[in-house]
């Protein structure tokens, strides 16, 4: 299983959306300019991805796994900081940083098996994927 | 820092505060495992239709769930109430089939190993729920 600068980026921007919005949920603060942008730098860089997906598979490149899969993916994980946020946003709690902090890893999740699509999952598979790998499994994402 | 905020402004209804983080990971769950299904029967059907059904199933329930958690009244509460034991089941008997006897599920469901491949989140999430349902049983 390879993992790429796109699966990178997008889990650290993920993960980092995640951390701030349940630290800002602890704190029981509501969501503020901070943690809404933060979703949407996620939802930017999905947008970007996309794009460059794109792109790239326009080119010489193509997927190991099947494209309407890949695509499907690519579509709900931008579908989620929009519902994310629009669910958050109907009861201004700081309950909705908590949900807002869910999109991040669930991206971060999908992102993981989108690469799986894009290089296909090798059996000589590092030991730090392994131990993600269950976690892609179940989720079946 | 502002401090203005207050702090206890959070609604204290069933499907408010934390019940919309709740029904936030039901949502996650419901369209996961409905996009897992689908794949399943879609592409390998034939290889274990018994697993994939029981997926279908599982994400049937996950969808009920969500809808019923999200809307108000004593009837949908009631419905909740059934769906999430029906989860609670599903997972114990599943999982324990999954574990004493491997071969009834060589294929993977949402329930398998007790939710293993999820984190154990299928397991934790019918019983936060109940208790979630049990603790706003008057609530409209």
């Amino acid at each position: 299983m390879t993992f790429d600068g796109w699966f990178i980026a997008g889990a650290i921007v993920g993960v980092a959306s995640s951390i701030v919005c349940f630290v800002a949920a602890v704190m029981r603060k509501k969501p503020n300019d901070i943690t809404i942008l933060s979703l949407a730098a996620v939802e930017l860089f999905l947008l970007v991805y996309a794009v460059a997906s794109a792109i790239r598979l326009a080119g010489p490149e193509s997927l190991v796994g099947e494209a309407w899969e890949f695509w499907g993916y690519m579509f709900t994980a931008a579908m989620l900081p929009v519902a994310g946020f629009y669910w958050a946003m109907m009861e201004r709690t700081h309950w909705s940083n908590y949900v807002m902090g869910a999109v991040g890893v669930t991206v971060a999740v999908m992102l993981a098996r989108m690469a799986q699509i894009w290089y296909g999952t090798a059996a000589q598979a590092p030991a730090a994927a392994h131990a993600l790998l269950p976690l892609h499994l179940g989720l079946g994402l | 820092m502002r401090t203005t905020e207050p702090a206890t402004t959070a609604p204290h209804g069933r499907t408010s505060g934390a019940g919309r983080l709740l029904i936030t990971v039901y949502a996650i769950f419901a369209v996961s495992a409905t996009a897992r299904a689908g794949l399943q029967i879609a592409t390998q059907f034939a290889d274990a239709p018994v697993a994939y059904l029981l997926s279908a199933f599982a994400a049937v329930v996950y969808i009920v769930a969500t809808v019923a958690l999200a809307k108000p009244g004593h009837r949908w509460a009631l419905v909740a109430t059934v769906a999430l034991c029906v989860e609670l089941l599903g997972v114990l008997v599943v999982g324990a089939m999954s574990v004493f006897d491997p071969a009834v599920f060589p294929h993977a469901t949402v329930w398998s190993m007790f939710g293993r491949g999820y984190g154990f989140v299928p397991l934790l999430l019918p019983i936060i729920g109940l208790i979630w349902l049990y603790r706003h049983r008057d609530a409209k």
